[in-house]
């Protein structure tokens, strides 16, 4: 799957690209909404390791708007269930996701991204 | 019936070596792996219990998803990550667990690095490394997992095969399985075969059907055993022959082969002491390692001060 979750993760690896590598740029995507078991003890856990300007510009391209360009200090559960939404319920099935630095292209498919490198682009 | 391990000689390039004699493999025979029903071994399932509310973390080689969903106690309480080099794998991963949790798989290799580096929390590699066809690569591997999490407080457990192997197992190792460099046990390479009977025309019961091997310690290796095709496995003809697949595995020769390729601090890390204090150290330690079920296993936590 790629959900957001994943992509605030996933950097190009291509051979010598290792600077403004993240985060990836949807391209051609098409997802679907799936709900998923809402934990709130694992959001407030998770917010920390986030890197939030990649999480909200990547909703924005999916077209969800609902999260706050810094995340709140208060954390109740009408922000939780918004975040809890574009992390987990948002999936990417088809598409591509592009390195912003080497145009490099990783497609997706059937909602699993294609992260393997050819051997000449192995860093 | 005991199932002969064979030794052999890692010829040509690895990276083709590995694709025809483990990747190709795993492809074929994907559909056989059972995800739904599994019991963890228990210093894998102690450790993600272990793991804080809110953690992220990484399975490098995940095949069929068996520990996406732990702990069993805490579900949901972290997310781990599946990453593997075969497809048809994570199409059955994706689903690990049943019910209508879905999870987050990615296709990629243990020796690549898709990452923000140091962007997980915590990491597991459970029975992967050793298809690594040499000891170079096992190592590039191990610090592609070392690279992936948090220099500050990043905890991994990787388990690999072992040349000491469960009295229970019905796989029966070559006798000469010791050799000895400058008194270090090197390990030995193997082909280890799965066997997949094949569809007849007729087919019969599937007596044999997925069972897990007798030693009750979980699904993971099911070689020994004939495994029953899917229908839509049927691929081959109606040979009755039952087709054989000889996996590549590096044995471990102990658990400090395992930590040879755990390299030293130095290797792994760049100390970056600033100049007046002695500070911002960074390292790794070792918080445990022995052997389970046939394996051998290190925990690793990483440290600054
Ligand atoms: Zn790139």
């Amino acid at each position: 799957m790629v959900r957001l979750i994943t992509h605030n993760l996933l950097a190009c690896h291509a051979k010598g690209c290792t600077s403004n590598n993240f985060p990836l740029q949807f391209k051609d995507i098409q997802i679907e909404l799936r709900e998923a078991e809402f934990n709130p003890d694992f959001l407030r856990g998770f917010i920390p390791r986030i890197e939030w300007g990649a999480l909200t510009d990547a909703a924005r391209q999916l077209g969800d708007t609902s999260l706050p360009s810094e995340p709140p200090d208060m954390l109740d559960d009408d922000f939780l269930q918004k975040l809890h939404h574009v992390l987990l319920e948002i999936h990417v099935e088809e598409g591509a996701m592009v390195c912003p630095n080497c145009g490099h292209v990783y497609p997706i498919s059937n909602g699993i991204p294609n992260m393997l490198l050819a051997e000449h682009e192995i860093g | 019936m005991p199932t002969a391990v064979t030794p052999v000689i890692v010829s040509d390039n690895p990276q083709i070596y590995e694709d025809a004699h483990v990747h190709a493999i795993y492809e074929e025979i994907a559909p056989h792996f059972s995800s739904t029903r599994y019991k963890p071994w228990p210093v894998i399932a102690q450790f993600l219990s272990s793991l804080p509310t809110g953690w992220i973390g990484l399975d490098s080689g995940t095949g069929n998803g068996k520990y996406l969903p732990l702990p069993l106690e805490r579900p949901g309480s972290v997310w781990t990550i599946g990453l593997d080099r075969s497809r048809n794998l994570l199409g059955i991963a994706r689903n690990a667990g049943g019910g209508e949790a879905s999870r987050e798989v990615v296709w990629g290799d243990v020796l690549g690095l898709p990452w923000r580096r140091g962007a997980f929390d915590y990491a597991i590699s459970i029975a992967t490394i050793h298809h690594l066809s040499t000891h170079a690569r096992r190592k590039v591997a191990v610090q592609r997992i070392i690279e992936s999490i948090s220099p500050v407080h990043g905890r991994a457990l990787i388990y690999v095969w072992a040349i000491e192997q469960d009295e229970l197992s019905k796989r029966s190792i070559p006798s000469e399985q010791s050799d000895e460099l400058n008194g270090q046990s090197k390990g030995q390479d193997v082909f280890v075969p799965w066997v997949l009977s094949q569809m007849s025309s007729k087919p019969k019961p599937s007596a044999k059907s997925s069972r897990t091997r007798s030693n009750g310690s979980g699904s993971t290796y099911q070689e020994e055993e004939a495994v029953s095709p899917s229908p839509e496995d049927n691929t081959t003809g109606t040979s009755e022959k039952p087709a054989v697949f000889n996996r590549y595995y590096h044995m471990f020769a102990q658990a400090n082969e395992l930590g040879l390729v755990i390299g030293s601090p130095h290797e792994l890390r760049v100390e970056s002491p600033d100049s007046k204090h002695i500070r911002n150290m960074t390292g790794i330690d070792i918080v445990q390692d022995g052997w389970e079920r046939s394996n051998y296993y290190v925990e690793i936590r990483c440290w600054r001060k």
